[in-house]
Order: structure tokens, then C-alpha cells, then sequence
């Protein structure tokens, strides 16, 4: 008769391969990086630019980043989408404080034809006026609806009080933005940033050396010729913040400080520190606040990076009622983390999840080209994962409660509240 | 090609297994052939409370996700109108792991107060958070009961209200295990690097003394034929006036529903589609629009949903778009339109096939209708559809006696 109270036997994982893409010089040091070895006819390109939020003001970078594709002298946004579609091709764009890509999804076969009709666009976009007041029209309805979320209210105000030393990472867009913008700063911002502004392309696809080689030839006019400069000290502002939103069922909640990055000799062992408290199904806070006294939906924590410096954060989203016991059980936790050490059981638990899962994000070569994309920003090689591998395994309590005392400090965090 | 075994236990159990060499991840899936159009209508919200009450613990395992994590594992479940679905991804070295887990809940669960209170709350939080305090969160809520009259796709998954999970008792969660929750009415999918052999032993050891149950009959109210045009305006604090336009289409095995799925595509898919050119590009009456179908098992919807821009009527909106409906409906597509969407399909297509979650699911999905190899004669199907097909069908569908049409207007001082 089976037993079914008795689990069957686990294996460790003692060994992950990781799979760096080939490196090609563009020009300068721009790089172009790419992955050949996918088994089938997928393929993806990234653009990489130095023309993040932070290099202007009054939201003009996330505005131009909207536009590359809105037209030029030749063809306007309809065609150049057209052209686009007709290949198959799906484009996804993105900007955060300190970058913009281009990213686009396709059929290996159309990569190239692809990639010369975007950097056509993005060359010569004419920042058409009737286009820019349709972009600009539809971002504040887009914006309009933001703002009645709980969620984006308090993430907000939360990267303004977290980057609150460096006035340009903490600017949000606001209302005013709309109206101060002009063609002639948009076309500025763009002949400054994404001309000469070109870090880094990614390719993803079964193509040959010769098809990589007309690439760097196409994108080489594009090569960044200027010194990346970013954010170094950046702090946080301690203490906490309420947003009121009249008629909110839910109050969302960020909590957190700026912390540091993979340089960081302390950063691995505190992204195991970041699982426990928060970072999985089975952690303290889900644990906690959802699965033993139902306040939440879910409640999570994250370790962001950027070049210079990181940060940590606590989110989640609760009933209006329960907040005040919310904050109270994430500081017991936080507490808990600090005076007792974890026992063995749960960190047991934690080394195997975190071991499944990086097997997990190696896995394919869309996931492995982002895992060695996330080393590389910050000057390492995949040996970083060698590294992680063996610092999960030898992780210990005492050291998680050392971390937990010198960086989760509830004095030290900003604590935003919005509903 | 998605190369597949199948076989099934004496208890009923159907198993699907896909072997993929290049991963040294598993998925374990499970499809329970139960969603909310199985609901009474004085109880919705059921299926969706239920699985969420699956992670409470079952007969033998106090806990589902601690020892999934300890194998290296994460998993997740989703409750649709039409079925429930658990899976665990995890290295596949741990496979007997997830089947340990996922049989034992399929066996009977713990049934504890304490999860069922725990969950209500959780449940309550999610229907606050995704429907009711979000812009627009409650436009299926409000669009299902007017598309919908008798079939019980006129409720959302999360339930009608928030009344019947309040009021949930232990005896109903334990007659809805009891009904929808054995090997008999579950289909599973193994993928991943393992052997056959090995694959059926394992099932064989942990499902194959399951007991069977009784098969659940499906006996739904059929939904009457819609004969005339409906339309609801409703006002909301939303900073946009919005729009949706729901056209019934038919079931997911007629033979129209990929013809539906691309005539969607023509009309909004991206920004080359026609409702996107015309009424956003050229007219300028919008802020967003896009069309897509919501792919139900039985009768389903065709939606097409956006934005109005500002100083713009429903009602002048309202005449362009059957004006482009009227052109759509007279005169077939172009070859290169059609090309278009085809070669978009394509794409897609290859790059939702590499996941192995995506794999697995869709084998069951297919097992459900009937027969598992429908995930590879899909495209073919696709393949051979014609801009006749189409023109045929956007006739037929894109009626006003077959559309129901929600309006949310925007008013400051509405709730």
C-alpha cells in the first residue's frame, strides 16, 4: 500500500550551463552580443540607448522614446507600421532613469529587413506635428487613468522620496510636461541622444556571421561616442508618506531604501535575505500577511539594480482597514529577521527554491541572453553565477540575520502609503 | 510539431506526455474540466474560491507549495469560465515530486476552516483589487449580464458579487470537490526530458488508486439567439469616456472560430489593423481601440473595446464604426492584408510554442475538445482560410441584432 505521507526523494541541483552570447566590437565600446544557438526560427533584436529618463528633464526622454517610429520625411507612422506588420514583426519599447531599447520579436528570416526599416525611422524621425499632438494627446489619457490607480500613485511618490538626493532620477511626469514640450526639444534630446547614443545590441536568432556582420555595419553609425555618466551616491528619504485617493477600497503600499548593486560584496547573500523576507510564495511576508490573516492579495520585495547603486522594496496592495496591521506585521517581520536566526528547515527550503529557479532562468536562450545581459551591465561574466551557485549552498543563518540587521532597518526605509 | 504519447488510467484519468530534450526544467499540468459556467447562479465566484482553496493542503500534505519549493519548484493555478488549471514547473530531476503533490489534492483535501476563511479573505482582496478599485475594473461585471441572458458566461470568474464568497460554508467546498474534483473529469500533461516507460510507471503509482468518482454531466442553459441590438451606458469617475462592443461568434469547435479569430485580427490587432487606421489614424475619434475574441468553449464574444478622444460623442463614434463594419462586410479583404495577419499569426505562434508551459497546456486544452493532436493541425486550419471565409463571416457576426454595447461615461461625481 502506498504511503503518501512520505515524499519522494529530491535531488540537489549541484550544476547549471551557462551560455554566454558571442561578443562583436561595433565601434568604440559599443558591443553587439549575440546568441546563435536557438533551435528554432525565433529570433529577437535589442537596441540599447543612452537616452534614459534622466538625461533631460520635464519627461522629454520618454517622450521622444515614444515617437522613434511616428514618421519621417518619406513615410509617415501608418506606413512604417505597415511595413513592419507585413514582416511579422512585434516591437516592444521601453525607457527606464538610466536607458531606452528597442526591442523587436520575429521570424529569424525577417530580422534584417526588420532592423533596417526601425533604424530608418529612428535616423531620420521627422517629429511630424500632427503626430506629436496625437502621441501627446493619447499619453495624458493613458496618464489620466494612472493616476486613478492606487498602485501607480504610490510607486510615484515612491521613486521621488527613494532617488530624493538626485532631482533629475526623482521627477515624475506632470501635467505641465504636456504643455511644455516643443518639436524643437524633442528634436534636440533625439539628435543628442540617440544619434551618437547607441550602447549595446542584442541579437537572439539562428543567424550566420556574415547577416551579424551587416548588422554592425547598419547599426555602426548609431555607436555611442560619449562617457556614460550616471547616478553615484543617490539616497533615500527616510520617514513616511500618505497619499490620500478619495474613494479607494484598497491603500497600496512601498516601502523601501536605496541599497547597491552585483558590485556589491554583500549583494548575493542579500538576494537570498530578499527571498526569504519576500520574494516567493512560501516567504515570511506571504506567509504572513496573506496566508495566515487574508489582507492581501499578495505582498512581495525586490532588489532593483542601477549602474552605480540599487535598491530594495517592499509592495503590496490591502484592504483600507487593515493597513495600520499591515505595517505593523511587515516591522514584526522585519523585526523577526533581525533577533532570531532562521532555522534550518526554512533555509533549507530556500537554498533548493533559489537553485530550481536559477536553473530555471538559464533555461532556453532568450532567458540565458538576459541572465548574462544582467551580469554584463555591470562589467562581470557568467562566472557570477558559479559564484551564486556556491554562495546559495553555503549560505548561513547567522549571516542572514547580520544582513537583516545592517539593511533592513525600518528607520532607514522610505514608507509610502497611497489610497 | 509537438510529438505526444497518451494514455489512460483505469480510473479515467487522461495523461498526455510530451518529451523535450533541450530543458532540464518539467511542467506538470493538470486541467480540471470545471470553471465558473458550472457555478449555480446563487453561488458564483465558486470555481475561482475553490482553487484557490487547492493550496490549502490535502489528505496526506499539509502544505502544497513548501515541498514543491524544496524540490526546486513554483507553480501556479488559473480559474477561467471554462476551466481550472494547475501547474508546477520545476527540475525535472524532482518530477515525482509534483505528482506526489498534485495526486494527493486530487485524492481529497484537508479541508481545514482555517484555509477557507484565510482564502475568503485573499478572494475578497483580489475581487477589490482587480475589479472594483481599479478604472474600468468592473466592465465585465457589468458587459457579461448584457451579452448573456441565460448561458452562465453571464457572470465573470471572480463571481456576480461579493455576497457568495462571504457566505461560502465547508459543505460547499466539499460537494464542489466531490463533483468536479476526480481523475474522471481531470486531464494531465507531463513534459519534459523523461522516458515513457518512466513517465506512465510514475502516474500509474501515484493516480492509478484514485478512485474514479462520477463523471460530471454538463447540462447548461442554452442561450437564446440575440435578435436585437443591446446597449447600456453606465457612468463611472474614469477619466475617458469608453466603449465595448461585444458581437456573439459561435462555439470553439464550429468550424468558423479561427475565421472569427483572424477577422478579429483585421479589425485590431495592431496598428496596422483597420479599426486603428481608420477611426484613431484617420478620423481621430479615439484614444485606443482593439479587437479581439475572448475564445470561450461555448458561444463566445468578439470584442472590440477602446477610448473615445475627448470632444468626441458615442455617438459619432458609434456611426463610423458601423460605417467601417458596413465596408468590412461588402467587400473581401486585400491578399496582402491577409498575408499580413497570417505572417503575424506565424510569428506569434513560434514564439508561444518554445514555452514548454505552453506546450503542455495546450495538449490539454485540446485533449479536452476532443483530440490532443488538434494542436498540430491548427495552423494548417489556419492556413487554409480564405478572405472568402472571412468576408463570409464578418456578414454574419457583425450584426447590431448580434451585438451588445457597453458605454461608460465619465462623470466626476458618479461612484
Amino acid at each position: 500500500m502506498l504511503n503518501r505521507t512520505i515524499e519522494p526523494a529530491l535531488k540537489e541541483i549541484d550544476h547549471i550551463d551557462f551560455v554566454a552570447p558571442k561578443k562583436y566590437a561595433v565601434s568604440g565600446r559599443t558591443d553587439l552580443y549575440h546568441m546563435k544557438e536557438v533551435p528554432n526560427e525565433t529570433s529577437r533584436f535589442e537596441l540599447y540607448f543612452d537616452a534614459g529618463k534622466a538625461k533631460g528633464i520635464d519627461s522629454i526622454a520618454g517622450f521622444v522614446n515614444g515617437l522613434l517610429l511616428s514618421g519621417t520625411p518619406d513615410k509617415n507612422s501608418i506606413e512604417i507600421n505597415s511595413q513592419i506588420n507585413a514582416l511579422g514583426g512585434f516591437l516592444e519599447s521601453g525607457i527606464s532613469v538610466e536607458n531606452a531599447t528597442i526591442s523587436m520579436y520575429c521570424l529569424k528570416e525577417n530580422l534584417i529587413p526588420i532592423l533596417t526599416i526601425v533604424l530608418d525611422a529612428i535616423q531620420n524621425v521627422a517629429f511630424i506635428e500632427k503626430e506629436v499632438n496625437e502621441f501627446l494627446a493619447d499619453r495624458k489619457v493613458g496618464h489620466n487613468v494612472s493616476l486613478e490607480k492606487v498602485g501607480f500613485l504610490a510607486q510615484r511618490e515612491f521613486q521621488e522620496r527613494l532617488f530624493a538626493s538626485n532631482e533629475i532620477y526623482s521627477k515624475a511626469l506632470k501635467p505641465s510636461d504636456f504643455e511644455t514640450v516643443s518639436i524643437e526639444k524633442l528634436k534636440e534630446f533625439h539628435s543628442e541622444n540617440y544619434l551618437n547614443g547607441l550602447e549595446k545590441v542584442v541579437i537572439v536568432g539562428d543567424l550566420d556571421e556574415s547577416e551579424i556582420h551587416s548588422i554592425i555595419d547598419a547599426t555602426k553609425p548609431f555607436a555611442n561616442s560619449k562617457e556614460l555618466s550616471f547616478a553615484k551616491d543617490l539616497s533615500n528619504e527616510r520617514g513616511s508618506f500618505a497619499i490620500s485617493k478619495e474613494g479607494a477600497l484598497q491603500c497600496a503600499v512601498r516601502i523601501g531604501r536605496i541599497l547597491f548593486n552585483k558590485n556589491h560584496e554583500d549583494y548575493l547573500d542579500f538576494l537570498i535575505l530578499n527571498t526569504i523576507f519576500g520574494d516567493y510564495f512560501g516567504s515570511r511576508l506571504m506567509s504572513n500577511i496573506r496566508e495566515d490573516k487574508g489582507y492581501t492579495y499578495g505582498i512581495g520585495t525586490m532588489v532593483a539594480e542601477l549602474n552605480h547603486t540599487g535598491y530594495f522594496m517592499i509592495a503590496t496592495e490591502v484592504g483600507k482597514d487593515v493597513l495600520e496591521p499591515t505595517l505593523k506585521e511587515v516591522k514584526y517581520e522585519l523585526n523577526r529577521l533581525q533577533t532570531e536566526l532562521i532555522g534550518e528547515d526554512e533555509l533549507q527550503l530556500v537554498r533548493n527554491y533559489m537553485l530550481g529557479q536559477l536553473l530555471k532562468s538559464a533555461d532556453g536562450p532568450y532567458a540565458m541572453t538576459d541572465l548574462f545581459l544582467s551580469v554584463e551591465v555591470h562589467g562581470k561574466d557568467l562566472e557570477f553565477y558559479n559564484l551564486a551557485l556556491s554562495k546559495i549552498q553555503n549560505i548561513t543563518a547567522e549571516r542572514i540575520q547580520e544582513l537583516a540587521n545592517k539593511y533592513l532597518n525600518w528607520e532607514d526605509m522610505s514608507v509610502v502609503t497611497a489610497g | 510539431m509537438i510529438k505526444f504519447e497518451r494514455f489512460q488510467l483505469e480510473n479515467g484519468l487522461r495523461v498526455l506526455f510530451h518529451k523535450d530534450e533541450t530543458t532540464p526544467m518539467a511542467v506538470v499540468n493538470t486541467l480540471y474540466d470545471v470553471g465558473a459556467r458550472d457555478e449555480s447562479e446563487d453561488k458564483t465566484g465558486f470555481a475561482h474560491l475553490f482553487e484557490h482553496l487547492m493550496f490549502g493542503g490535502s489528505i496526506n500534505i499539509p502544505e502544497f507549495d513548501t515541498p514543491l519549493q524544496m524540490a526546486g519548484g513554483e507553480n501556479n493555478a488559473f480559474t477561467s469560465n471554462d476551466i481550472t488549471n494547475y501547474y508546477n514547473v520545476l527540475p525535472v530531476n524532482n518530477i515525482e515530486t509534483a505528482l506526489w503533490l498534485e495526486s494527493d489534492r486530487m485524492l481529497s483535501l484537508a479541508f481545514t476552516p482555517k484555509s477557507l476563511e484565510v482564502q475568503r479573505s485573499v478572494v475578497i482582496e483580489e475581487f477589490k483589487q482587480r475589479y472594483l478599485n481599479q478604472p474600468y475594473g468592473d466592465v465585465w461585471l457589468q458587459l457579461r449580464p448584457l451579452a448573456y441572458k441565460e448561458h452562465p458566461y453571464k457572470w465573470a470568474t471572480i463571481g456576480k458579487e461579493l455576497e457568495p464568497i462571504e457566505n461560502a460554508t465547508m459543505e460547499d467546498v466539499k460537494a464542489f470537490f466531490k463533483k468536479h474534483y476526480n481523475p474522471s473529469n481531470a486531464i494531465l500533461c507531463v513534459a519534459g526530458n523523461l522516458e515513457l516507460e518512466n513517465v506512465k510507471e510514475l502516474v500509474e503509482k501515484w493516480y492509478g488508486s484514485i478512485p474514479a468518482g462520477t463523471k460530471y454531466e454538463r447540462n447548461l442553459p442554452k442561450e437564446p439567439v440575440q435578435t436585437e441590438l443591446r446597449e447600456l451606458t453606465i457612468e463611472r469617475n474614469v477619466p475617458s469616456n469608453a466603449f465595448y462592443y461585444a458581437f456573439k461568434m459561435p462555439d470553439r469547435l464550429h468550424p468558423d472560430f479561427f475565421t472569427i479569430d483572424l477577422l478579429s485580427d483585421a479589425l485590431g490587432r495592431d496598428k496596422s489593423a483597420r479599426l486603428y487606421v481608420t477611426l484613431k489614424k484617420e478620423q481621430q475619434l479615439v484614444a485606443d481601440i482593439s479587437a479581439y475574441i475572448l475564445g470561450s468553449l461555448d458561444e463566445g464574444l468578439l470584442v472590440i473595446s477602446g477610448k473615445l478622444n475627448e470632444g468626441i460623442s458615442f455617438k459619432q463614434f458609434d456611426d463610423a464604426l458601423w460605417a467601417l463594419i458596413d465596408e468590412l462586410s461588402a467587400n473581401k479583404l486585400s491578399d496582402s492584408e491577409l498575408d499580413r495577419i497570417m505572417i503575424k499569426f506565424r510569428t506569434a505562434k513560434e514564439f508561444q510554442e518554445q514555452g514548454l508551459l505552453h506546450r503542455a497546456m495546450n495538449l490539454c486544452n485540446y485533449e479536452l475538445l476532443g483530440d490532443p493532436d488538434g494542436v498540430n493541425s491548427e495552423s494548417e486550419k489556419y492556413h487554409q482560410i480564405t478572405t472568402d471565409d472571412i468576408l463570409r463571416c464578418a456578414k454574419n457576426i457583425l450584426t447590431k441584432p448580434n451585438c451588445s454595447i457597453l458605454n461608460i461615461k465619465a462623470d466626476k461625481n458618479a461612484k
